[in-house]
């Protein structure tokens, strides 16, 4: 399954579209993440427990949108974009979508 | 009234008192279940029927595509989160991982925006629909303690095109 | 390029798992924990107090005047309660508290055992009670809460739990106080019905060492069982004690095991 963000797959034609697919998660961190980032909060740099946590999450959306793909029959996801939102204290919705086609 | 049905009701008693909380979970749960399955009916069928409709993602014009008029178009739509979700997430929120118990909410949400957005797409004449961007936002409650949340937001829209 | 019309595989984005028994494990995952947290504060309570010493314990509490508190009926009932108290504190040897009893003018019959060596016996209770060795009963039975300083572990273990309570009571955004008010009921409700039966023990022991048997000493409870049953579950619900009938077994257990004789005469009040 080839993944990209830009309009067509550079050196292949595309020859079928057919429609929207996406994927998400939500994810929570627990206390102890919670902890450690309001500790952090206070000397700076980087929150490694909450990258991690989202990379995983990032990931697992992917590949929920590439699974819709391949039940669609495509080979290849165009113009994928990734959209993050916090929908409940403390937990995160990792979104991705694109659109399902065959290119040759 | 004789020893067993007095310790059984004394039982009961005790239970409830401890036990309610438990009872306006499994209640809510039920309730909402039957609502969220009542909605996925309602989207599938309109699924169904605009299945012949193009939305895509990206901004190139498909070859043979021949635009006379393009507009913007949009559809959105605010769920609301049942008691027993937000209690599951709650309780996620302490011990991590996947909150399951929102993802059918959300999938929903998305479904339900994209078909106002071809639904609006259509009431105004168009064929298919390029571009098309999804956002999702959290209402907040307004409320001093934040128990949770009122609803969620989700937003799409993207440019109507009317092939001549 | 071509239109070609698909919609892709339901139910990809939602999980497999069934809400409700996510639900179970989640509650039951915490509510185990949280019963652990509260099981370990009480028990190390219960291995702090017994570093306090008695001595100073009565002198605390003993600035406090209860006559102040309770209207005290000083008659010639408390006097004969008092001998009877002393005559059972005999039995315990060393006795770290000088035993006062007071008798208050309520319509409840009841005991208490305050911090200090106060029994308080209301005035209902001395009505009710048939026998001598009854009223020995149910103040052996508070002379067991002293030896086991039951007071100061019950004041112990609700000032541990209020902080435990307010400690977890920010995390997780709301759920948690329901689920830990449930654990605390849990084990509150099992380490008090523990030191009940302890008492109830100890005041059988003495009543065993003054009289040379354990007749007529749970008459009273007998009559209570006899009572009318909403009542009786009434009762059972809010006190701590453990149901009356229930109760009565116990002791008829451990009085066997002990070897005590179940009948002999009883005294008169």
């Amino acid at each position: 399954m080839l993944l990209s963000n830009t309009e067509t797959i550079p050196g292949k034609t595309i020859v079928e579209f057919y429609g929207v697919v996406s994927g998400n998660t939500v994810r929570a961190k627990h206390v102890g993440r919670d902890i450690m980032a309001g500790l952090k909060n206070i000397v700076g740099g980087e929150l490694k427990g909450y990258t991690e946590l989202l990379g995983e999450s990032r990931q697992e959306a992917t590949n929920r949108m590439v699974e819709q793909a391949q039940s669609m029959g495509a080979n290849a996801v165009v113009n994928v974009r990734f959209a993050t939102s916090s929908v409940a204290q403390g937990a995160a919705e990792l979104f991705a979508y694109g659109t399902a086609v065959r290119v040759e | 009234m004789d020893q067993d049905t007095a310790t059984w009701i004394d039982g009961c008693i005790g239970c409830s008192g401890i036990l309610w909380p438990f009872f306006l979970l499994l209640v809510t749960y039920f309730i909402g279940n039957y609502i969220e399955r009542r909605h996925l009916q309602d989207i599938l069928a309109r699924e169904a029927k605009h299945r012949s409709f193009p939305v895509v993602t990206f901004e190139t014009v498909p070859e043979g595509w021949n635009v006379t008029d393009v507009g913007l178009v949009q559809g959105s739509v605010v769920i609301s989160v049942d008691y027993f979700k937000r209690f599951l997430a709650a309780l996620r929120g302490i011990i991590g991982g996947r909150i399951k118990s929102y993802e059918p909410l959300l999938d929903r949400a998305r479904r339900e925006a994209t078909l106002r957005m071809i639904e609006d797409a259509r009431a105004r004449g168009y064929n298919g629909v390029l571009n098309a961007r999804l956002e999702t936002s959290r209402l907040a409650t307004g409320r001093a303690n934040n128990k949770g949340i009122a609803g969620v937001e989700l937003l799409a829209f993207g440019t109507g095109v009317k092939l001549g | 390029m071509d239109f070609v019309p698909k919609a892709p595989r339901e139910g990809i984005n939602v999980s497999k798992t069934h809400p409700l028994k996510e639900a179970a494990t989640l509650i039951l995952g915490i509510c185990g924990v949280l019963v652990l947290l509260f099981v370990v504060l009480a028990v190390s309570i219960d291995v702090a107090v017994r570093f306090i010493p008695p001595d100073m314990e009565s002198k605390v509490f003993s600035s406090v005047d209860l006559d102040d508190v309770f209207e005290a009926v000083a008659d010639e009932r408390t006097e004969k309660v008092q001998d009877l108290v002393d005559r059972l504190a005999r039995h315990w040897e060393d006795a770290p508290y000088t035993f006062r009893a007071v008798v208050i003018g309520s319509d409840d019959p009841n005991a208490a055992a305050l911090p200090g060596g106060t029994i308080l016996v209301t005035a209902a209770l001395l009505d009710d009670v048939e026998t001598e060795n009854e009223l020995a009963f149910v103040l052996g039975h508070e002379l067991g809460h002293f030896k086991n300083r039951d007071h100061l572990r019950r004041l112990g273990r609700e000032t541990v739990y209020a902080l435990a309570f307010a400690a977890v009571s920010g995390v997780g955004g709301g759920s948690i106080p329901d689920l830990a008010t449930i654990s605390k009921e849990l084990t509150s409700r099992g380490f008090d019905r523990g030191q009940e039966r302890a008492a109830d023990h100890f005041g059988l022991e003495i009543v065993y060492k003054e009289y040379g048997h354990v007749g007529s000493a749970w008459d009273f409870f007998e009559r209570l069982a006899t009572q009318a049953l909403v009542a009786k579950v009434l009762v059972a619900y809010l006190s701590t004690h453990p149901a009356s009938d229930r109760r009565i077994d116990d002791l008829k257990d451990f009085a066997l095991k002990q070897g005590w004789a179940l009948e002999g005469p009883a005294e008169e009040l």
